[in-house]
This record gives structure tokens, C-alpha cells and sequence, in this order.
């Protein structure tokens, strides 16, 4: 494929992506949400759990400026799917502090105090290339699609429909922005499957969530998540590891035998040194 | 195959992978335990499936989380192979 036909089949991706987008899944943090549906009664873990949401989410400056430089030189198509995810994942902010604030579980104050400890952090891009980073955007999307679905049950069993609209709300878009990733892996899986399937692997086996390190208290907040209905190995697996795999028609023989020739090199790599010593 | 060897094939599989000596490690160790993370653990499987010849459903390595269990698992495989 040359890589006028990988730019062309990015653009077709980024149309029905956008398209759909616009038709199906435009929506306004300040007006669509039930803000009257909220429930003052709702725990304070549950308020909790949404702050961390917003901690991850509020480090949108640094995945824009960071993940665009290595996809800007990488195909229009990228870059234009990079700034329509930044304006769709700021709502996702405005809608989770807008629930904190309207529902009294924080001050402005307490939202304001919050941001600038979250900025005294800042996100390190986890992968360097575009490829790598389109397939870390595939995993990391759809986890933050089905951790945003198991919230949205939480927040229901607590009666509070404003909060569960958020997360249906967030999670819709996540998973749209999981799929295109997804057809672009494709698109790489085409172009080069030696090449990417090293790089699933390499990015499977080093993959992390964004916020950790990053949001204050991010351990004790995912413990707190996890009991409430977070990610633990098992879903991971179940939801998020083996359908992007399967949606990308990559097996996990051909992970395992990636991961056996690295070995391999590894060896050989050492055996060399070890021998020139 | 005995469940000793396939043990012995855990230990040897784990060994490459993990570049750790598991030989003392037993049914009732805990995988996450010796430092094999969940993706570390397909790895595993996948090395032990080539090894055995056999083939493992995904759905069915959810909920592995002891060494035991994992044996159980191929060992089941094994047999409905042979």
C-alpha cells in the first residue's frame, strides 16, 4: 500500500467517523444532562470516584500537545480525528466538574484547588510513534469506555440519573473513539502486520492508565474505583483486551510468537556482547 | 500427559518468559504472585498451548489466577486432544 492509499483510506475513516459524529453524537454538557435528576443523597465515594474521572480527564492539554506530536506529520486524517477528540473529551470534564458543583459534593473553591494540584503534574506520552499510539488509543479507549459504562450502572443503583447520564454520555464518546482507533490499526495492520503486530504487543505488555502517577492520590482513588465497579485483570481481559483483538483479526498466537522471536533477538543480542567482551 | 510434567512445562515456559528460575514454584502459588502480570500470563498460555498442541477458548482464561487452576485448565485440554 502506498501512502497515498494509506492517506486516502485514513480520510474515508475520519468522514464516516465525523459524519456519524455530527448526526448521532453531538451533545451539550450544560443542556442535556437531567441536572434536576440528581440525587443529593448519593454517596460520597460515588462523588469521589467522579473526581478522579475528572483528575484523567483534565489532563486534556497535555494529551492534545503531546499525542499530536507524533501523529501531526502522520496523515490529515489523524490530525483532524486529534482536535474533533480534544473538543469531545473537554465535555467530558465540563459534564463530570458540572455534576460535582451542581450536586454540592464540591465548591468552586474545592474544583479550583483540585485543578491546580492536578496541574503541578503533567502526562508523559507513553509510546513514540503514531502507530504505537493509535494502537495504545484502541486499548486505552475502550478501558475508559467499559470503566464509564460500570459507573453509569453505579450511579443508576444509586438513583442519581444526572450522574449516570454523564457517563452514558462520556462512554458513548469513547467508544466511537475507540473504534476509529481501531479501523486505523487496521489500516496499519495492512500496511505492515510484522511491524504493528510488534507494536500491539509492545504496547499491550507496557500499557498503563493515563492517570496514574499523574492524579493526586491515584492509588487510594483506585482501590476506592476498583471495589466500585473499576477494571481488575479479569474485565480487562474479558472487555477490553481479547474484543480489540478480535475486532482487529490479530490472534494471541501471533502475540505469542512476536513476544518469542523478541526473546530470541534478546538472547542473540547478549550472546554477541557476552562473545565481543 | 502426568500433571507433574505439565507442571514441569509451567515452570520452564515461566522460566523463559519471566527470565526467573520457578522451579520451586507449586499448584498453590499464586501467578500474579510470581510477577507475571495478566498479559505476562497469555503469553504463557500461548507458549503452552504450542508446546501441548492443544488450543484454549480466550473466555476461558478469565478468572485464572492460580497456578492450579491454569493446570487445570490445559490439563482438560490436553485430555479432550489425546
Amino acid at each position: 500500500m502506498s501512502s497515498d492509499q494509506f492517506r486516502e483510506k485514513l480520510n474515508k475513516q475520519f468522514r464516516i467517523f465525523f459524519d456519524k459524529a455530527e448526526q448521532e453524537r453531538r451533545w451539550n454538557p450544560y443542556r442535556d444532562v437531567p441536572w434536576d435528576k440528581i440525587n443529593p443523597e448519593t454517596p460520597e465515594y460515588v462523588a469521589v470516584c467522579a473526581e478522579t474521572f475528572l483528575g484523567v480527564e483534565s489532563f486534556l492539554p497535555d494529551y492534545i500537545s503531546k499525542g499530536l506530536a507524533v501523529l501531526r506529520n502522520s496523515s490529515s486524517a489523524q490530525r483532524s480525528f486529534s482536535a474533533n477528540w480534544g473538543y469531545e473529551e473537554l465535555k467530558h470534564s465540563i459534564a463530570l466538574m458540572e455534576y460535582l458543583t451542581r450536586s454540592g459534593k464540591r465548591s468552586d473553591e474545592q474544583m479550583h484547588d483540585y485543578q491546580q494540584a492536578l496541574m503541578k503534574q503533567s502526562w508523559t506520552r507513553p509510546f513514540d510513534t503514531a502507530r504505537q499510539m493509535t494502537i495504545y488509543g484502541s486499548f486505552q479507549e475502550m478501558a475508559t469506555f467499559v470503566i464509564y459504562l460500570r459507573h453509569e450502572a453505579l450511579a443508576k443503583k444509586h438513583g442519581d440519573e444526572a450522574l449516570a447520564a454523564v457517563y452514558r454520555f462520556n462512554a458513548r464518546d469513547e467508544i466511537a473513539h475507540a473504534h476509529f482507533y481501531e479501523d486505523v490499526v487496521k489500516v496499519y495492520l495492512e500496511i505492515d502486520r510484522p511491524g504493528t503486530l510488534v507494536d500491539i504487543a509492545h504496547v499491550a505488555k507496557n500499557f498503563q492508565m493515563p492517570g496514574v502517577n499523574i492524579v493526586p492520590d491515584y492509588d487510594q482513588r483506585i482501590v476506592l474505583m476498583r471495589e466500585e465497579g473499576n477494571m481488575d485483570r479479569d474485565i480487562f481481559l474479558q472487555k477490553v483486551y481479547f474484543p480489540v483483538l478480535k475486532y482487529l483479526g490479530v490472534t494471541r498466537q501471533e502475540l505469542v510468537q512476536v513476544a518469542i522471536d523478541a526473546r530470541a533477538a534478546r538472547k542473540a543480542t547478549q550472546t554477541g556482547a557476552n562473545a565481543a567482551e | 500427559m502426568k500433571r507433574s510434567e505439565l507442571i514441569t512445562v509451567f515452570q520452564r515456559m515461566a522460566s523463559e518468559i519471566a527470565e526467573k528460575d520457578f522451579s520451586h514454584v507449586s499448584e498453590e502459588s499464586v501467578i500474579a504472585d510470581l510477577g507475571i502480570d495478566s498479559l505476562g500470563m497469555l503469553e504463557l498460555v500461548g507458549s503452552m498451548e504450542r508446546e501441548l498442541k492443544i488450543q484454549i477458548p480466550d473466555e476461558q482464561l478469565v478468572g485464572i489466577q492460580s497456578v492450579r487452576q491454569l493446570l487445570d485448565l490445559v490439563e482438560k485440554r490436553t485430555t479432550q486432544t489425546t
